[in-house]
């Protein structure tokens, strides 16, 4: 379990700007989008860091928590097009648990865009950068 | 066993110069466990892989860290290699630096691509093996419905010499062929077809019929389900590899949408095809023919296929005038575009409404009025017919089957609610397949498409006789399970089955070859009983835990 490893075993982060911003991608769909934003040389700003899931459904709120708990400033969580999940439910399910994390962060006086439930394609690069962006600007808007 | 961790960064041939790879290897030789941090040029080429078996078995190491390209791109090339090894694949974890660091920012991106590398390190840490195992796969195959698509399915699979048995629950098979009189695309008729097929069916040794013949239950799971068959008054269970459901649609006049009731004047196409089939029967040859499309349903194109069909058919036999009135008629199935032409050129007479045509009976004729779009003009024929449209409708026993499959229908009542896109014939569950009108498809050429691509599907997971899969990825504890069925509920794959422990306790038991490794259990599950071997809870805790920097409080 690595919360119980001694914090000398553990990476615990270089150096990067603040404001460091989780993407849940769906292995699926947002993570090739991601790739693809890449070979298109599409740039987006580098406080993002992707972690690879199988289904955005797998993501759960313990996740995303831990995610702010440990600093994040948002939180994204990138799964296929409704309607279009691998796994039929999956993307759905992410979204109830994003909204169950919205509702949450507003009981405790966080602003709630800082966690989103995005949808999309392989192939939507752009809308992939424009999610990152989007977050982005509104984090350092506050 | 303690950890021993191997890195291999790789510069892609150098091509990313914004990473200072000499700086990223000293920062991580500062982390306990690591065996080695090897810079290479090249990993996915035949050198690269040949350094990374001699340092992994020099070093003898237990979990390897490769940074390097999109996992997209080069995971399955190391996953063999590694396996060539007899290293297991599952302790591999890949930092994505080319794709989603290096060339997707401008300017140094050391600090990330070392926060990648670090994210990879904190998961490899925790991953555990997972053994890979070959398990036998029963190689027969169930066809369920004996119509055009059923026969089919089953004469190619036999070409590929697999064993086929096919359910049909009329005494005879041939499904709705029998009702059609000339179909574009097939050169012969489909009566003529209809026999050969039977013919071929009849005579080859691989395929055996059960008419009169319905199932009853399905239990298992792809490679090996076992299938309740109810005949007459005898009921036997037999098992099959794969199932293949060709149950096809049924066509209905919807007599809501007509002011007139269906009656003598107003008739069915297959009133029409009966009509063809003996001409002779008839006081005197119809002068007139109206069709009548798109009232009830607009978005079927089983009707206008049927009508231009049936309104050449009319051409050829009778020659009487033929009017169709349509609102938008469909002709994206392969040919019907050519179709229509066609039915041009012979005169078939097409009138393009907007606004519901008034239909009345006068003098024993029917009278369609409508208002032509195209002309602005009021057309009011006189028909000796008019055939009214048919809708397709999901085939009767259709929900019931859905709940024996344990899988579900769409939003019409076909049988497939599986992501039609990605899946075309698939269904939640592997190895159960549905093809042609039963999953909508309501036109020849795409059902003789959903055939070939089922008899794929069927031959990639049967063929060899046996399958390998990931033994216990994804794993219940029974000691953490409490049998609240929330996995089995949520499965969208059906992989999930309630076993027996003991006497008083059950547990849930996930079936490795139905599994498809999505996680939706393991997130969902209340009591946190499921591990994803590769996507644990506490990895993916450890890839987020690797950021901690800016707030580091502990």
């Amino acid at each position: 379990m690595s919360r119980f490893l001694p914090k000398s075993k553990r990476w615990n982060g270089s150096m990067g700007g603040n404001n460091k911003i989780v993407a849940f991608c769906c292995e699926n769909s947002a993570y090739l989008a991601a790739d693809r934003a890449g070979k298109m040389r599409l740039h987006y700003p580098d406080n993002v860091r992707i972690i690879r899931v199988p289904c955005a459904g797998r993501v759960d709120v313990l996740h995303i928590l831990r995610a702010f708990e440990k600093g994040a400033a948002g939180v994204l969580v990138m799964g296929c097009q409704e309607g279009a999940c691998q796994h039929l439910t999956g993307n759905i399910r992410a979204r109830e648990r994003v909204r169950y994390i919205e509702s949450a962060l507003k009981e405790i006086g966080i602003d709630t865009r800082r966690v989103k439930m995005v949808n999309l394609g392989p192939d939507m690069a752009q809308k992939f950068v424009r999610e990152v962006k989007e977050m982005v600007e509104k984090i350092e808007e506050e | 066993m303690k950890v021993k961790i191997g890195i291999f960064l790789c510069d892609c041939g150098g091509s990313l110069k914004n990473i200072d790879f000499p700086e990223i290897s000293r920062s991580v030789q500062e982390i306990e466990d690591i065996a080695f941090v090897d810079i290479s040029h090249n990993l996915c080429l035949e050198e690269g892989r040949k350094a990374i078996a001699s340092r992994i078995l020099g070093k003898n190491v237990n979990r390897v860290v490769i940074a390097a390209c999109s996992p997209a791109s080069c995971e399955h090339n190391f996953i063999r290699l590694l396996e060539g090894l007899n290293f297991n694949p599952n302790l591999l974890s890949i930092a994505n630096i080319r794709e989603q660091c290096s060339w997707a920012h401008e300017g140094n991106v050391t600090g990330k691509a070392l926060d990648l590398v670090g994210m990879a390190i904190n998961k490899a840490r925790l991953l555990q093996p997972v053994e890979r195992k070959e398990i036998p796969v029963n190689k027969e195959v169930l066809v369920v419905g004996g119509g055009f698509c059923g026969m089919k399915s089953a004469l190619e699979l036999s070409q590929l010499g697999i064993r086929t048995t096919v359910v049909e629950r009329e005494p005879i098979l041939g499904g709705r062929l029998s009702e059609l009189e000339g179909f574009y695309g097939f050169e012969i008729s489909p009566k003529e077809m209809l026999s050969s097929m039977g013919e071929e069916v009849k005579k080859d040794a691989n395929i055996e019929m059960l008419t009169s013949a319905e199932i009853t239950r399905v239990e298992g799971d792809a490679g090996n389900f076992s299938v309740r068959i109810k005949r007459g008054v005898k009921e036997d269970s037999r098992d099959f590899g794969a199932l293949i459901f060709a149950t096809g649609c049924k066509a209905e006049i919807l007599p809501r949408y007509f002011e007139l009731s269906p009656g003598s004047k107003i008739i069915s196409q297959r009133e029409l095809v009966e009509i063809l089939q003996a001409p002779a029967k008839l006081e005197r040859r119809p002068e007139v023919i109206g069709f009548i499309l798109d009232i009830a349903d607009e978005n079927s194109r089983l009707p206008s296929l049927l009508a231009l069909n049936a309104a050449l058919a009319v051409k050829n036999k009778l020659g009487s005038e033929v009017y169709v009135f349509c609102k938008n008629l469909k002709v994206d199935s392969e040919g019907v575009e050519k179709l229509y032409q066609e039915a041009r050129n012979r005169g078939v007479v097409f009138v393009k409404f907007e606004e519901k045509p008034r239909i009345s009976e006068r003098n024993g004729r029917v009278k369609v009025e409508a208002e032509d779009i195209l002309f602005g003009e009021e057309v009011s024929v006189y028909c000796d017919f008019l055939v009214a449209e048919e809708k397709g409708l999901p085939s009767e026993g259709t929900e019931a089957l859905a709940s024996i499959l344990n899988t579900g229908v769409d939003s019409q009542g076909f049988c497939q609610d599986e992501n039609v896109y990605l899946y075309p014939v698939g269904s939640g569950r592997k190895g159960v397949f549905f093809v042609g009108a039963c999953r909508g498809n309501l036109d020849a050429a795409r059902a003789s498409l959903d055939v070939g691509s089922a008899v794929m599907n069927v031959y990639e997971l049967l063929a060899l006789g046996k399958a390998v899969v990931e033994v216990e990825k994804v794993k219940v504890d029974p000691q953490k399970c409490r049998a609240c069925l929330t996995c089995i509920r949520v499965c969208p794959h059906r992989a999930i089955r309630l076993v027996k422990v003991d006497d008083e306790k059950w547990t849930a038991k996930i079936y490795d070859l139905a599994c498809d490794g999505c996680g939706i259990c393991a997130a969902i599950c209340p009591a946190k009983a499921i591990n994803f071997e590769g996507y644990a809870d506490e990895q993916i805790l450890a890839e987020v835990e690797a950021m901690e920097w800016q707030y580091g409080r502990e």
